[in-house]
């Protein structure tokens, strides 16, 4: 078994826990409400738009006073910003090189991954490798 | 007496498909592609698996079904519009039947200081190419508005841009509205007052008038005619644009090789005379095989009870969504004339996370700018949601959907 960072095995768990598909979609509007540091809307850019999502999706990644990481983020759809708000809640505060470790797979785990189509599953995964990168930048890894 | 739905919809195999948790799949993207009959499946296989052989070249006899098989597509997929064989060329779909227009024609026949009338509600297969021919040759583009309380065009405005016309390019019916544009009058206009009263030339893109409306293109008067196959039931990869024969011997080839040339030698090519100029290169034959099988298939339906069938079902489905709070829809669906298309969006769900959870319960629908962003942007949206019947879609299907939505509206918003 995977190990992952408690808040994120926390949200993991849950998800396994979801009846169905809808109930899946239900618990992601819940996250799209719980984005810990949201993007403002007059910040949204190219440089940090999400490429391969439908919808507009805006990720930028900073360290905290302490050194941790922390993702913000917002979409104009509730089920990509519930996805923004799970990695940033899942990663928040880790050291930038933890988070340059992750493997996008939590998701399958998550059996969100089934929930979405081909092009969200690739926007994700965009996000992530972006999300990816710039941790290893700050990293050093 | 109406369509007999029990038998279409036992002639689509994937429509007995089950999705997600065993709900039954209704199909409610036709706008984007329909399904294909049984008989349009069998007809590609047997080509394949009986006839495959290229067109035009051998004489085997594997060479004479597939020629035979392919040129007899051609004289019926035009009669199935009203026109004779030889005014029919084989495309792969609406898009390269109107850059046929653009590269093949408008080149050609226009130049610098020409005006092209097109409009606001186009797709953009219908004004990228001519803004590229505009860059190019210096030819003058205007677009007629939606009037935006009404969402038609705006007649007036087009009376008066017409008479400096060269070209006119205008959709029979919007894929995002499903608004039916008069092109009876637009055709009359154009070629009465068009071009300083010499007459206008029209192209008119049908793509999305086709699956449900009978279209004879001689009677419609038009110069050129646009076609994709697999919204009428049909395979994709496959077109057509009709074109009168005078104009098409005014036409340069748009794509050249083997198959569109009369003699080849090192100092010049001549070429064929008629469709097979602009057919250069191995054609799509299985795809024309297919195509023929849904021209068929569609000829034993009325097809006046086929837009009677998809426009009360938009219609009625349009009324009840606007029922539910939060709803806005986008099109006239209080007019006769409108297609299956019902596009629409809610205030707090995004148009995607609408389609997501829509597909969750197997209803597929479509969500984006519908390759219409000039149109979005009339409308002051980014994208819509958009459902689509077809001549297969049942009144119960409309109102599972319409129960579905209202759930979803409940839950999510």
């Amino acid at each position: 078994m995977t190990y992952w960072p408690p808040p994120l095995q926390q949200i993991i768990d849950e998800f396994k826990d979801c009846f169905d598909r809808m109930e899946r979609y239900e618990l992601l509007f819940d996250y799209a409400n719980k984005l810990p540091h949201e993007l403002q809307t007059k910040d949204w850019n190219d440089e940090n738009r999400v490429q391969g999502c439908q919808s507009e999706a805006h990720v930028e990644c900073i360290l905290d006073e302490n050194g941790g990481f922390q993702i913000h983020g917002a979409a104009d759809a509730n089920i990509v910003q519930g996805l923004i708000a799970i990695l940033a809640i899942g990663v928040d505060g880790l050291p930038p090189s933890q988070v340059a470790s992750l493997s996008p797979t939590f998701v399958d785990e998550m059996d969100v991954k089934a929930s979405l189509t081909p092009s969200r599953a690739n926007g994700f995964l965009n996000m992530f490798e972006m999300i990816r990168t710039t941790a290893s930048d700050m990293s050093g890894v | 007496m109406g369509l007999d739905l029990e038998a279409i919809r036992s002639d689509f195999p994937i429509l007995s498909r089950t999705m997600d948790g065993g709900r039954p799949l209704v199909y409610l993207d036709n706008a984007a592609t329909t399904q294909k009959p049984k008989q349009v499946i069998e007809a590609m296989n047997s080509y394949y698996e009986n006839s495959n052989s290229n067109v035009h070249r051998a004489v085997h006899t594997l060479a004479g079904e597939a020629t035979e098989g392919y040129e007899t597509a051609r004289t019926e997929i035009a009669a199935f519009f009203g026109s004779p064989r030889d005014h029919l060329i084989f495309t792969s779909g609406t898009t390269e039947a109107i850059n046929l227009v653009a590269y093949g024609w408008a080149r050609a026949n226009l130049s610098k200081g020409d005006v092209i009338v097109t409009t606001e509600m186009e797709h953009h297969a219908d004004i990228v190419p001519w803004q590229i021919l505009s860059k190019e040759r210096g030819i003058e583009i205007r677009y007629i508005p939606l009037e935006r309380d009404t969402l038609t065009l705006d007649m007036e405005a087009f009376e008066i841009a017409v008479t400096e016309a060269s070209l006119v390019c205008v959709v029979h019916t919007s894929n995002v509205l499903g608004v039916r544009n008069d092109v009876e009058r637009i055709i009359e206009l154009s070629k009465s007052t068009g071009n300083d009263g010499e007459g206008a030339f029209v192209m008119i893109d049908a793509a999305q008038a086709a699956p449900h409306e009978r279209i004879n293109f001689v009677e419609l008067g038009c110069d050129f005619l646009a076609l994709s196959s697999h919204k009428m039931g049909g395979p994709t990869g496959i077109g057509a644009l009709l074109v009168k024969p005078e104009i098409m011997a005014s036409m340069d080839p748009f794509i050249s090789g083997g198959d569109m040339i009369e003699t080849v030698t090192l100092e010049g090519s001549t070429f064929q005379k008629g469709p097979q100029k602009f057919e250069a290169g191995t054609p799509r034959i299985a795809e024309a095989f297919g195509w023929h099988a849904a021209i068929n298939w569609l000829s034993l339906l009325d097809m006046k009870e086929v837009h009677e069938h998809v426009s009360n079902l938009a219609k009625h489905t349009a009324a009840e969504m606007s029922k539910i709070p939060g709803i806005k829809i986008y099109g006239r669906h209080d007019l006769d004339t409108c297609s299956g298309v019902v596009s629409f969006l809610h205030e707090k769900i995004h148009a995607e996370d609408l389609a997501h959870l829509l597909d969750s319960g197997g209803f597929a629908v479509r969500t984006g700018h519908h390759c219409a962003q000039p149109l979005m942007e009339a409308l002051g949206v980014a994208s819509t949601a958009r459902i689509s019947f077809w001549l297969y879609n049942t009144q119960a299907e409309a109102e599972s959907f319409i129960e579905y939505l209202t759930d979803i509206v409940e839950r999510f918003s």
